[in-house]
């Protein structure tokens, strides 16, 4: 029954050696331009949205609570890691970390929030210049006498409200 | 033959049953045809001249032209032609005749546009529901423009029961799934058995059907799209996210920097090596010869890293936007590319010698789940399957993509047409593979990585790309719309031509080689399924009760 | 018939496998993960396996539940009994209570425990899977009686403790027959003891576990620990009827040689699984089935007196 290949493929597989490892005992870095948890740098963020436009999976709300003061949350329940927000975010306050082990049991621990005082163009509202049409399509700027339609970027509100395992979030969805 | 010589065949043949043809360049035709010419135009396609069948789309037109689209897919792979034959519909009671009597290979599309759009097709020879689930009400079809993308309809029904077929006389029936230790995805094969043979099989499948199609034309945006056209499948995900991005490309005639196709080559080359030696393994797994599963898994791991370096993920890349790609190689990253593959294609040279001399593999796949060229030319085989029995079709060379037209590589064929055929052909499609990357990073010259994208996207254009796929064609079919999105996005992945043969590879063979010839098409049953559905909570997936698992397990 | 001989023997035989069996289950999940190129688990996991089995909820699932609870006690038990028959470095304790027929359909009733219990679950695919258990026994069970029958013709006795002895060597001239078995019992074991090739009966990818697919929990473990004990038994079975030099020697001597040829034994089928893949039963049966003309060619010869 041992046969010719079957002994060259034992031996293939003896000169291997062992390659499995013993994590999570030990851990294992990512390599440098791993796509793990975004983080949220507020002292950068001017409070564009475009993060919130971009993104795949509807999951950067941003709320203005005034003209001056803008909400931005970062929820992660759903975040896909596929960077977008950090490309198209103008001032780089987004970076993808290394970090992968986001397991947890309570699902705040995810969420990121910003509080930012705003301050735009007197002359356009804008915040920035986009690059690309396709993306321009997605930004809107804050402009402070627009806030009725503008009050949640996020494009539908389905995804909120047949979610009520968001427990300790507390969205005001009519709020001030 | 180029398009228009092609459009010459037809005008000749069909006179004024042709309303309109657009011809964007030599590779591609669009033929609008009166509907009642439709299966005429199709049957001539097919049989006369002998093109491939690739897929049928439906789409709701109406808010735009006022009735329905119905289009018909071919490819002409020597000509290098990918043709779309389309028809308008009114919008009251749409139908057309159901060219699946013509083309087998039709069956299951022709059945996804009417649970789907509601296009009747008319002389189906088993219109059965396919893709809705089981309680889904009659004439709610969710991808017309007027049914939401996050509710259920009103009469769903989560109590009724889809009815199976009988089995033939003397037979009785084994469920093969949804829940399989070998299936990774849900999938149910209705086994009629005779003693140890198979006899018969009915399949309801879909279970993991995500609404993605609709969700592309209702929610998301062009560049949000190749996100999720990534998460259509786990293994071939790179796939479908290129072969979107160059269909929406080609419908909106936006050309990319010559780097972004040598990097979206090299990134959809690693993808088949990992994919093919992930198989290998899997097939092995499948026969019960689980170190050679190992051995191919340890080989093909330093790859991942490779992978993971480049693109920040082990096998999401998220690679491509419209108008380019996101990640550089670097000169570094490029040389650690090289050293991967010199490492694999070696290890992988002395696998494939035990392998090929392995008499006791071969024993349980020789002769195994054989497909002929008539099966194939009939359900529109692709892929390994179809080069196993000895049909030569290849998208990187039939319809060349990204950089495939200024690399060389063998197209790679086998003339077993059974399941050690297919394990031939993957294997040596790994140095293929490895050949393909080697040139693509010599030819590589420094560059931009996107196009700047000037102007909003013009609306209404059509476009269609076909991507070889490690398991066959992936071909994407865009119309381009308004608000930033498509009107209509259809995805067909390989394995939903691949899986209609699987009855006829089955029939008459035993129950034990029934997995590994399903396991021989490489099925990806994420791939296939992958049209609308409705809301997270009830009725998107069948959730079996135990009573239904008891019975259905018990003869 | 010494009672307390009888007991202790008894005991020490059942002791023995108990405790080794699941070692040496753990010793094959690791040399087989040496082959992969893996860590493997520990040692001791199927003592944990084992317990952790044990601790888990007792399902009643299956058309028969009775039959099951029988089925799961059967099969430890004729293990077990046959680990008293089987001389293990010193005679068997039951020696002279039975004899090679009443080894020989001990290890029959073993597969008919896994029989019964396939039956009773009921589920399609546990009967598929005692089809080709079914099917597997006709074609092996044959294979092992002749070679007893064989050493009975040499030997002139039925007694285990001689037929076990390495009696198929028992002759005045050369032993063809004995090797002609040898050769014979060494291909086909991995069938005996349900291992790659021929773990067809219960083939995971194809049957999810064939007969037993129906058990969890307790029942499951007392299955998995009988296929242990099976490894073991089947082995010394082995080893008593073809490596059986050395046995003569004093204890602890004898003993200690014993079981390091078992060990032997059990890292020869642990290789062979990890090498090969599963046959098909009809591809198996055949098999046998030649093996079986042999054996009984070996047979002829032996009632020959070679």
């Amino acid at each position: 029954m041992l046969s010719l290949s079957k002994l060259k493929e034992a031996w293939l597989c003896l000169k291997a050696g062992r390659v499995t490892l013993p994590y999570p005992a030990r851990g294992r870095p990512a390599p440098a331009r791993f796509r793990g948890r975004p983080v949220f740098d507020a002292a950068k963020c001017i409070g564009c949205a475009g993060c919130a436009n971009n993104c795949p999976a509807r999951e950067i709300l941003v709320c203005d609570l005034c003209q001056e003061i803008r909400v931005l949350q970062y929820l992660g329940r759903r975040c896909t890691y596929c960077g977008r927000c950090a490309d198209v975010c103008p001032e780089k306050a987004i970076t993808l970390s290394l970090d992968f082990e986001t397991a947890t049991d309570r699902i705040g621990d995810l969420r990121q929030r910003l509080d930012l005082f705003m301050s735009t163009c007197q002359r356009c509202g804008r915040c920035f210049k986009e690059t690309s049409w396709l993306d321009q399509l997605k930004l809107k700027g804050y402009r402070f006498d627009d806030v009725q339609n503008e009050r949640w970027v996020l494009r539908s509100r389905a995804c909120l409200e047949s979610e009520p395992a968001v427990d300790d979030l507390k969205i005001d969805l009519d709020g001030p | 033959m180029t398009a228009r010589e092609r459009l010459g065949q037809l005008r000749t043949k069909f006179g004024s049953a042709i309303r309109r043809a657009d011809v964007p360049g030599d590779h591609r035709l669009f033929v609008y045809v009166e509907s009642c010419a439709l299966k005429a135009v199709c049957r001539y396609l097919f049989l006369d001249l002998d093109a491939r069948y690739v897929v049928s789309i439906g789409a709701d037109d109406r808010p735009y032209s006022g009735g329905f689209l119905l289009a018909h897919d071919f490819a002409f792979d020597a000509d290098h032609l990918l043709c779309s034959v389309l028809t308008h519909l009114p919008a009251e009671n749409p139908k057309a005749d159901s060219i699946s009597g013509v083309v087998p290979a039709a069956n299951w599309a022709e059945r996804e546009i009417r649970d789907l759009v509601g296009i009747e097709p008319v002389g189906h020879p088993y219109p059965k529901r396919l893709v809705l689930p089981d309680g889904w009400p009659e004439n709610a079809h969710p991808l017309r423009k007027d049914a939401p993308w996050n509710e259920v309809p009103a009469g769903f029904d989560p109590e009724r029961e889809f009815q199976f077929d009988d089995p033939p006389e003397g037979c009785i029936v084994v469920p093969f799934g949804p829940f399989h230790p070998t299936l990774d995805e849900p999938a149910h094969f209705r086994l009629f058995i005779e003693g140890e043979r198979v006899r018969g099989c009915e399949y309801r499948g879909f279970m993991v059907h995500r609404g993605i199609e609709k969700l592309a034309e209702s929610v998301l945006t062009y560049n949000d799209i190749p996100m999720m056209a990534e998460r259509i499948c786990g293994i071939c995900g790179c796939v479908h996210n290129v072969a979107y991005a160059q269909a929406v490309e080609s419908a909106a005639g936006v050309t990319i920097p010559p780097r972004a196709e040598y990097i979206r080559t090299i990134m959809l080359e690693v993808e088949r090596l990992h994919s093919h030696l992930l198989w290998v393994g899997l097939a092995c797994h499948i026969v019960g010869f689980d170190t050679l599963f190992m051995q191919s898994w340890r080989i093909r791991e330093p790859l991942m890293w490779a992978a993971e370096k480049i693109s920040g993920n082990r096998k999401t890349y998220a690679l491509c936007l419209i108008g380019g790609v996101r990640w550089e190689i670097t000169p570094e990253l490029a040389l650690e590319l090289r050293q991967v593959l010199d490492r694999l294609e070696t290890e992988w040279r002395a696998v494939a010698a035990a392998v090929s001399l392995d008499k006791n593999l071969q024993k349980r796949t020789r002769g195994v789940g054989v497909a002929g060229p008539a099966l194939v030319k009939s359900a529109g085989l692709i892929g390994p399957v179809a080069r196993a029995a000895g049909v030569e079709i290849d998208c990187r060379r039939d319809h060349p993509y990204a950089a495939y037209d200024r690399v060389e590589f063998n197209v790679i064929t086998a003339d077993g047409c059974d399941v050690w055929s297919r394990v031939v052909v993957r294997m040596n499609e790994v140095f293929e593979s490895v050949r393909i990357v080697r040139q693509c990073l010599e030819k590589m010259e420094p560059g931009p990585l996107q196009s700047p994208v000037a102007a909003e996207l013009p609306v209404g254009r059509l476009g269609l790309s076909s991507v070889e796929a490690p398991r066959g064609e992936s071909h994407h079919f865009v119309i381009t719309g308004e608000n930033n999105r498509p009107r209509r996005w259809r995805v067909r992945a390989p394995t939903y031509q691949n899986l209609q043969a699987v009855p006829a590879m089955i029939k008459d063979q035993q129950i034990a080689d029934m997995t590994i010839s399903l396991g021989s098409i490489d099925p990806c049953f994420s791939c296939t399924d992958r049209i609308e559905t409705i809301d997270l909570k009830s009725g998107e997936t069948r959730i079996w009760t135990q009573e239904e698992l008891i019975r259905n397990l018990r003869p | 018939m010494n009672l307390p001989r009888i007991l202790l023997g008894g005991l020490a035989n059942l002791g023995l496998v108990m405790i080794v069996a699941p070692a040496c289950e753990g010793l094959l999940r690791k040399v087989t993960a040496l082959i992969q190129s893996r860590r493997g688990p520990p040692l001791r996991q199927a003592y944990f396996d084992l317990l952790k089995l044990l601790g888990k909820e007792d399902l009643e699932s299956g058309q028969a539940p009775w039959v099951q609870r029988f089925a799961a006690c059967l099969s430890p038990a004729t293990a077990l009994t046959v680990a008293c028959l089987v001389p293990m470095g010193f005679p068997a304790p039951l020696n002279g209570v039975g004899d090679a027929i009443l080894l020989i359909y001990l290890l029959t009733l073993s597969g008919i425990g896994t029989l019964l219990g396939g039956l009773a679950a009921g589920s399609t695919y546990s009967l598929v899977g005692i089809s080709r258990e079914m099917m597997t026994m006709i074609a092996l069970e044959p294979l092992f009686a002749v070679t007893i029958l064989a050493g009975a013709v040499h030997t002139g006795s039925l007694r285990v403790n001689q037929v076990l002895d390495g009696s198929v060597y028992a002759t005045a001239g050369f032993p063809w027959s004995g090797l002609v078995l040898f050769g014979v019992i060494l291909v086909s074991f991995q069938a005996f003891v349900q291992r790659a090739p021929f773990d067809i009966a219960e083939a995971e990818t194809e049957l999810m576990d064939g007969p037993l697919m129906e058990y969890s929990g307790p029942k499951l473990a007392l299955f998995r620990y009988a296929q242990m004990m099976r490894l073991v038994v089947y082995s010394a079975l082995f080893v008593g009827l073809f490596v059986p030099w050395g046995s003569g020697l004093a204890f602890p001597i004898g003993w200690l040689l014993f079981w390091a040829k078992v060990l032997g034994v059990v890292l020869l089928v642990t290789v062979v699984a990890a090498t090969h893949a599963r046959y098909r039963i009809d591809q198996a049966i055949r098999f046998f089935a030649g093996l079986l003309a042999a054996a009984l060619g070996a047979l002829l010869l032996a009632s020959y007196g070679h």
